[in-house]
């Protein structure tokens, strides 16, 4: 079953054809890599998968609901519950603590929890680092603050951008298996990337280039390792 | 946790933990919440200030008898509680008479007075020496004293030459240095005839009796018995036979007749003589005005030397505004009849001009400080935004509807409001106080109620400053976190 179909999808700045009639769809408990060279259209498809963008054709199913023309109002509703985000600059707020940047998400999306915000932190080998600053935290142990942020509120998706682009070969092998784990546990993972190693852990590699689908790549070493 | 708990924890941690941004947010919320509390003070304690100093100017109403009525101390007094104790500055009873000083061949305008009151309803009275403190002390105005030569030190006679008899009231047993004489019926119709001149306390002070008429053997001795008319000697008038004096023996009728002139020559010519106090001058007065050829004394000397206690005029400082004014003064006359109130026009409407025009000063100083702090805070608050933009960019993509961004700085901007007020309204005071001090010379009291006001009006002014910077935050993109600026 589908969690996510783009048809026909095209996004036009002016002259430049962002996306040019793409149509991919993403199976839930599905574990697919973005890949693609600078300018090729990735970020664009994030934002619009993410709900921040609107396609200027085509349709974006998300969970059958068509996301593609909802008013910026409703897709607000949509990315809060239903996708958690990873970023590569990590983002957290910098005056909040580990665990209070991980109950803002909390905040939006329904109650906060300190309890259930330590056991994600725990989750990420975090917890005894709950009550630090970001700026007292690794750039690992910030991407891995904004993982649990991401499983906070247990999404349906969680779409991640370049995420161990900033990291070393350990943190970037922590972030993997953090992610092995969700898809494990049934999470729908979106992971656009530049470095093949991280694509390769995934199910599935969707290759962008010149804003159109070049090709897809089934891993056929999949949970091999 | 609840959701407000955590909206509260993310407001303090965003300032507690970004300080040096915030403390300039809220050091200008804080300085203007300060001049506002500050002129606030000032605008509300003006009317009182200026009051205090119009007060120097001399006093603002005037009581006066009317032509059938009569003002003495005593329905002064009654009069003057209708005011509070707050707004009474002074008042001031004055009778005007003139007197002559015989050695001089000079005569001039006298007032008898209250000088602890002159001081209060006359500041400006500039006096050389001292203001007279007891009885017999007179303050002499410049003009006179350079006319008769007198300085502080120095002693003058004052008389009082009655153009007319005054006195009709038989109760009046104060007549000092009156010479009375009289006459009574005494044994078988003859006349008896007494005179009598009295001391400075009304106390006779030597007495002839001509008692010719009267048999030699019997009543005659009266007019040559010193024993007889040694008994009179210190004795106040009336005198009653057989209690202060004891009768001639075998002449009772002759002696009851010397007691009754007495008593008829008191009633008949209480003060209708010249009568003459030696006085000491205290200080010479220079006002720059016509008080300067009048002559102060107490209000007892006068009463002495005239034999009256009636009041020509009192002059009242009233420390109210132009509207109340005029309630006391319709209240004044409705209920007092035969006295007339009336405003010192000049001092009354020129007080309520510039009190107006110093309360829209200061008003406007305000509106102007309002709008300073206004536009500081809102770019404080534009420089936050511009600052935490992929804050904003990560809280909206995290979910955060404009609402919460809204709310949140919002409630950050009302927290700044909020302690900027309370800084504001304590340091304000201490502002009020200075200016209070240093420009009216007289300190003010904490306004309670200033507190919350100032504090609400901060957190409006806040909050209305933030108004543009959150429509920018509001605003901002939220792919803008995934662009990996």
């Amino acid at each position: 079953m589908s969690l996510l179909e783009l048809k026909n999808v095209s996004k036009i700045y002016g002259e430049l054809k962002a996306l040019d009639n793409v149509n991919i769809h993403v199976d839930q408990g599905e574990w697919v890599a973005i890949m693609g060279p600078s300018g090729s259209g990735k970020s664009t498809m994030m934002n619009i998968i993410g709900c921040m963008d609107k396609p200027t054709k085509g349709e974006v199913l998300l969970d059958g609901t068509d996301i593609s023309k909802l008013p910026s109002k409703r897709l607000t509703d949509i990315r809060r519950d239903k996708i958690g985000l990873v970023f590569q600059q990590f983002h957290m707020v910098n005056y909040l603590t580990a665990v209070e940047n991980v109950m803002v998400s909390q905040y939006y999306h329904s109650m906060p929890d300190e309890e259930e915000a330590l056991e994600a932190l725990g989750r990420v080998g975090l917890r005894e680092r709950a009550r630090h600053l970001p700026s007292q935290l690794s750039g690992g142990e910030q991407q891995r603050v904004c993982v649990a942020r991401a499983l906070i509120n247990h999404p349906e998706l969680i779409l991640a951008d370049e995420p161990t682009g900033n990291l070393d070969e350990a943190n970037e092998n922590i972030v993997l298996d953090l992610f092995a784990q969700l898809h494990k546990e049934g999470t729908t993972l979106i992971v656009v990337t530049h470095d093949p190693e991280v694509a390769e852990a995934a199910q599935r590699t969707i290759v962008l280039e010149h804003g159109r689908v070049a090709r897809e790549v089934i891993n056929e070493n999949f949970g091999k390792q | 946790m609840t959701k407000r708990r955590m909206f509260l924890r993310m407001i303090t941690a965003s300032l507690l933990r970004r300080r040096s941004r915030m403390l300039i947010a809220l050091l200008s919320i804080g300085i203007g919440a300060t001049i506002l509390a500050g002129l606030v003070t000032i605008y509300v304690d003006v009317p009182r200030q200026m009051g205090a100093q119009f007060r120097s100017y001399g006093a603002n109403m005037i009581l006066q008898p009317t032509e059938a009525g009569a003002l003495t101390e005593e329905s002064l007094q009654d009069i003057l509680s209708v005011f509070s104790p707050e707004e009474l500055v002074g008042a001031t009873p004055y009778r005007y008479v003139r007197l002559d000083m015989t050695s001089r061949q000079q005569s001039f305008n006298t007032a008898g007075t209250d000088f602890s009151q002159v001081v209060k309803t006359s500041p400006y009275f500039s006096v050389e020496g001292a203001y007279p403190a007891s009885t017999r002390e007179v303050l002499v105005g410049k003009e006179v004293a350079e006319t008769i030569g007198v300085k502080p030190g120095s002693t003058m006679e004052l008389t009082y030459q009655p153009s007319v008899s005054i006195s009709n009231n038989p109760q009046d047993d104060r007549t000092p240095g009156a010479q009375l004489s009289g006459s009574a019926e005494g044994w078988s119709g003859g006349i008896v005839y007494v005179s009598a001149v009295l001391d400075d306390q009304a106390k006779i002070a030597s007495i002839q009796i001509d008692a010719h008429s009267q048999t030699p053997e019997f009543g005659g001795r009266a007019t040559e018995d010193e024993e007889f008319a040694a008994q009179f000697i210190g004795k106040a008038l009336p005198l009653t036979l057989g209690q202060e004096v004891d009768a001639l023996s075998g002449a009772t009728v002759t002696s009851t007749a010397v007691v009754d002139a007495l008593n008829n020559a008191r009633k008949a010519t209480p003060a209708a003589l010249p009568h003459t106090l030696n006085f000491t001058v205290t200080g010479i007065l220079t006002t720059g005005g016509k008080e300067e050829g009048f002559a102060f004394i107490s209000l007892a000397d006068m009463e002495s030397l005239t034999g009256e206690s009636k009041l020509d005029v009192a002059e009242l400082s009233i420390s109210a505004n132009a509207e109340q004014l005029d309630t006391y003064v319709n209240e004044i006359t409705e209920k007092n009849q035969g006295v007339a109130a009336k405003l010192a026009k000049r001092v009354a409407k020129s007080e309520a001009a510039v009190l107006s025009k110093l309360q829209a000063l200061v008003f406007l100083v305000t509106a102007v400080v309002l709008l300073l702090t206004m536009i500081c805070v809102s770019t404080t608050m534009m420089a936050v935004v511009s600052e935490r933009r992929r804050e904003i960019g990560l809280r909206k993509a995290l979910g955060a509807s404009d609402g919460s961004i809204r709310a949140e700085f919002l409630g950050e901007g009302m927290f700044l409001g909020g302690l900027g007020g309370i800084m504001g309204a304590l340091l304000g005071f201490v502002f009020a106080q200075v200016v209070s001090v240093n420009v009216f010379g007289s300190s003010i009291t904490f306004q309670p109620l200033l507190l919350p006001i100032t504090v609400i009006v901060s957190m409006i002014i806040a909050a209305v400053s933030c108004l543009l910077p959150i429509k920018r935050a509001v605003a901002i993109d939220p792919a803008l976190v995934l662009k990996g600026e």
